[in-house]
């Protein structure tokens, strides 16, 4: 229990910069998203149509709707599996040597520093089709690669250039999680003969879980949410539907689209989810509070 | 002069939770007052509201004859001194002790004669500059004490200043306080759990219990007539012997077999008490009951010998017997003790209350 | 590591060294790009090597203009996102110090209310609801306006929850001592807490500079007048040019020198970008 100050306006005054940006950038909005759910708006706004639930029934009957959700959830989880996996592996390496940690560090976590849809440029450059290195390189390899008109192409451009920005994170919080391992218990290991590859799955992984766990709800929500601009500057979307996450199709339904209804019921839903996960992440920290 | 007054004050916490009922107590100039008793028992409580940081929920707190129920900590001239120090961590010794001052207005000239005054006092001169974390643990509870001391308060007020110190640390410096409040002659409020500091330092104590204070009153006054068992048990050292009894025209029954003879008007459930260093070795003939012996603890100058009285029906109650010098009676062999009846403690079993 | 293995010691460098090269190879390549002239880039040929024609294209897009449609040189739209990402920043670190400190420190009615609303903000980033929002600006008249990049992007809680997280560390004895000193609120505030903040201030800065730095689609929206383009926005007004007439060099220098700053306060301040990331997820 904190101590406290007996003034009662004092902080009213305090929160009210933080509760109007709240209210007129937030709230204002998610209530105007909720009204335009309801209506149909002609591409001028000039007039407009009360519907009911109609958007919400064509959004959940829209097939193209549900391809994005897969295509999200595919998105997602392959960020976050490839991301993973690789800082895992180096993160690994980084924690065995003993001179030079710091300067290793220094130079993979940069790339957090940029932003998305410049990540998406630096490595669409690479894969053009016509010009780009590794693209030429794969077409003398025997593949032809053109993410312009190949969809699964075109997802795996954008999952590369996600992963590579978000490697830095899972990095420096890998080598964080490695270096809280205790090192009785790896040596303990070590004197019951097992080998380094052994330690490492049977001791020290299983010890990363929490860490592992919270990795892949904050890669999950960086693909979500985050990578608008990779996939902007990249695939804008295409080829076709194959690379439209939800996040980048209420933004093509709104405002390339000019559906303006149907935008804001997909902008419904995705606050509706956002506010279940911050209800959970809510318990979830203030347990954690409690109980450190 | 009466310098500070509580009146029938009581606290219950806004969770509904009722700390303390109600507390009388007068506290005169430059009396040094302890408020002592187990952990938990609403000493830190009372104080506080003392201080201004918990609000009074019933009754009233008066400072040289003024109302202070609803000023400010600030406005109530006290100082206080906290368990952990509370020392600001970005600041110096020499802002830590200036800050009150700042906050007041005081020129700058005069904080600084203020501050380096105290500062010789405690011996701090040379520590002015340094950060609290750059100082021990004994260092930085002068600090505390110097920042108390800079604002020349009306009441000073401790909250177990002492808990965070090595034992040895504790004793020295149990001893300067009680030197600069005798020499600063400043009113002092003095929280502890623990008895023998409360006894050392206390002009008057205030035994509290679940919230009550069960007896205010001098050291001497509460070692020798402790007003309820509680008292007695929670002061001196070891505890006293306390031992439930009957008590009727033949004298006071510790068991079915084993009575002590005294004439009294009270009958009924009694408690029966004496403190270990008022036992005395005897003979068989002379002895008011055995001790069947189980442990004994040589401490050089004095032993403990902690055993059970012996029974016809087996072991009774357990005793401590406290000796000076070094025994070395054998374990499980028996003891005969009498206990002169000048330091018996009557207590009514049901009202608590000294006979 | 507990036995000598020397091969696996040079392997783990080896892992690494790869891991570091394969991270840095995209840069690497428009570096290279940067430095040849847009002629050079054509069908089935991209330069691997370093040109000569480096001081002219960072010369042209950094004080002349940034080239393929957009006519600002990059160093005033260097100047336009700094704006941006110093008044998101210390936006966000003002109001959610005010607000943190008010929960932290203060009891009144409604208090978890707030911290409600306040939290189901944070994670729902602006591109969620991305259209309503754009018309509130709109309605505003805030469109093509610092205010409008800036303001409806400090509603995050982030800052909030990490301010309220450091308070609440803070031990309540200081909080009493400061009060018998005489310390009101405000004097409590700015010589007790926010010194005691500085390094969570630090970190947070870091972050959030690099957040409000690389911000793309909002003032992208907003923003139809060349005077408030921001560097990472232009990247794509640059590429909205028709294909075959895209000057490479350009879009790569203008690439490069939008991800500069971000990288050299991540690079410069490591340690305070760290705490700062640490922090931040708790
Ligand atoms: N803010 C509070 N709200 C509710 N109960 C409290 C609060 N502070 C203390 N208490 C309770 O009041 C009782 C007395 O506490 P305290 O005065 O701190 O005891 P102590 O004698 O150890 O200093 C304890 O039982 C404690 O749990
Ligand atoms: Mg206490």
């Amino acid at each position: 229990m904190t101590v406290t100050f007996p003034q009662k306006g004092l902080p009213w005054l305090l929160l009210l910069p933080q509760l109007l940006v709240t209210a007129i950038f937030f709230l204002w909005p998610a209530e105007q998203a909720l009204e335009q759910a309801f209506y149909q708006e002609d591409a001028f706004g000039l007039s407009r149509e009360f519907i009911g639930l109609e958007n919400f029934a064509d959004l959940f009957t829209d097939p193209l709707y549900y391809q994005s959700m897969l295509t999200t959830l595919v998105f997602s989880f392959s960020v976050a599996i490839v991301g993973m996996s690789l800082a895992l592996l180096l993160a690994v390496m980084a924690d065995r040597i003993i001179r030079g940690k710091l300067a290793y560090q220094t130079l993979l976590i940069w790339p957090y520093a940029v932003a998305p849809a410049l990540a998406g440029v630096l490595w669409w450059i690479l894969f053009d089709p016509s010009m780009g290195p590794i693209a030429l390189w794969l077409k003398s390899a025997g593949i032809n690669w053109n993410h312009y008109l190949d969809g699964n192409q075109a997802m795996i451009l954008v999952v590369i250039a996600s992963t590579w920005k978000q490697i830095s994170y899972n990095f420096l919080f890998f080598l964080a999680g490695l270096q809280a391992v205790p090192r009785s218990l790896i040596e303990a290991a070590a004197i019951d003969g097992a080998s380094p590859f052994k330690r490492f799955w049977t001791i020290v992984f299983p010890l990363l879980s929490p860490t592992t766990f919270f990795l892949l709800v904050v890669n999950l929500v960086y693909a979500f949410f985050e990578t608008f601009g990779v996939i902007d500057a990249t695939t804008k979307g295409g080829p076709g539907q194959s690379t439209t996450t939800l996040v980048y199709k209420v933004f093509d339904d709104g405002f390339v689209g000019l559906d303006l209804g149907g935008s804001a019921a997909q902008s419904v839903v995705l606050m509706a989810i956002v506010g279940l996960m911050t209800v959970i992440q809510f318990r979830f920290i203030e347990r954690k509070v409690q109980y450190s | 002069m009466t310098d500070v007054i509580l009146e029938k004050v009581g606290k219950t916490y806004p969770n509904g939770y009722h700390a303390i009922p109600s507390v009388d107590l007068s506290i005169e100039e430059g009396e040094f007052i302890v408020l002592v008793g187990p952990s938990g028992c609403g000493k830190s409580t009372l104080l506080r509201m003392v201080a201004g940081l918990e609000s009074i929920s019933t009754g009233e707190l008066r400072i040289r004859g003024e109302r202070m129920n609803e000023k400010e900590p600030a406005e109530r001239d006290i100082a206080m001194v906290f368990q952990n120090y509370a020392l600001y961590p970005h600041m110096s010794v020499y802002d830590n002790m200036a800050y009150g001052l700042k906050n007041r207005g005081m020129a700058k000239k005069m904080i600084e004669e203020k501050v380096s005054d105290v500062a010789a006092m405690l011996g701090l001169t040379e520590l002015l500059q340094r950060k609290p974390r750059q100082l021990s643990g004994g260092q930085r509870q002068r600090v505390a004490m110097g920042r108390a001391m800079v604002r020349d308060p009306k009441v000073f007020l401790f909250d177990e200043p002492l808990s965070n110190l090595d034992a040895k640390l504790r004793v020295q410096m149990r001893v300067e306080i009680r030197q600069l409040q005798r020499k600063l002659g400043t009113t002092t409020l003095y929280v502890t759990h623990d008895q023998v500091e409360a006894m050392t330092l206390a002009d008057r104590l205030v035994v509290l219990n679940k919230g009550k204070a069960e007896q205010i009153g001098t050291p001497m006054d509460l070692y020798n007539k402790p007003a309820t068992p509680f008292v007695a048990a929670f002061i001196g050292s070891p505890s006293m012997n306390l031992v439930d009894a009957n008590l009727t025209e033949q004298g006071i029954h510790l068991s079915e077999t084993l009575t002590l003879p005294l004439s009294h008007q009270h009958r009924g459930d009694i408690v029966w008490g004496i403190r270990p260093e008022h036992l005395e070795v005897s003979d068989e003939r002379n002895a008011d009951f055995a001790l069947r012996i189980q442990a004994v603890e040589s401490l050089g100058a004095e032993t403990l010998i902690h055993g059970k009285i012996e029974t016809e029906f087996g072991n009774g109650e357990p005793m401590v017997v406290r000796l000076s010098g070094p025994h070395l009676p054998e374990v499980n062999s028996l003891m005969w003790l009498t206990a002169p009846m000048s330091h018996w403690h009557l207590f009514d079993a049901k009202t608590q209350q000294r006979l | 590591m507990i036995e000598n293995r020397p091969w696996l010691t040079f392997a783990s460098h080896a892992t690494l060294l790869t891991g570091i090269a394969l991270v840095a190879l995209p840069v690497w390549m428009a570096l290279v790009a940067s430095t040849h002239p847009a002629s050079a880039f054509g069908v089935g040929h991209i330069p691997l090597w370093f040109g000569d024609a480096g001081a002219e294209t960072w010369g042209t897009v950094l004080f002349e203009k940034a080239g393929n449609g957009v006519d600002t040189p990059v160093w005033f739209m260097m100047l336009n996102s700094l704006i941006m990402a110093l008044g998101i920043t210390f936006g966000k670190i003002a109001i959610s110090l005010l607000s943190a400190y008010a929960i932290v420190f203060f009891r009144f009615p409604f208090r978890n209310l707030c911290f409600w609303i306040i939290f189901m903000t944070l994670m729902l980033p602006v591109e969620v609801r991305i259209v309503p929002t754009y018309e509130v600006v709109a309605n505003l008249d805030l469109l093509n306006s610092y205010t409008g990049l800036t303001l409806p992007l400090i509603a995050s809680a982030t800052a909030t929850f990490l301010f309220r997280q450091c308070f609440l560390s803070i031990p309540g004895e200081l909080v009493e001592a400061a009060r018998i000193d005489g310390a009101g609120p405000w004097r409590f505030f700015f010589d007790i807490l926010l010194p005691l903040s500085r390094t969570n201030i630090a970190a947070l800065f870091v972050i959030l500079f690099i957040y409000g730095w690389n911000q793309y689609l909002w003032p992208l929206l907003i923003t139809t007048d060349d005077a408030y383009y921001t560097l990472v926005m232009s990247i794509k007004r640059m590429l909205s040019v028709t294909d075959g007439d895209i000057a490479w060099n350009q879009i790569m220098a203008t690439t490069l020198l939008a991800m500069l700053p971000p990288v050299a306060v991540v690079i410069g301040m490591q340690k305070l970008f760290v705490k700062g990331l640490v922090d931040s997820e708790k």
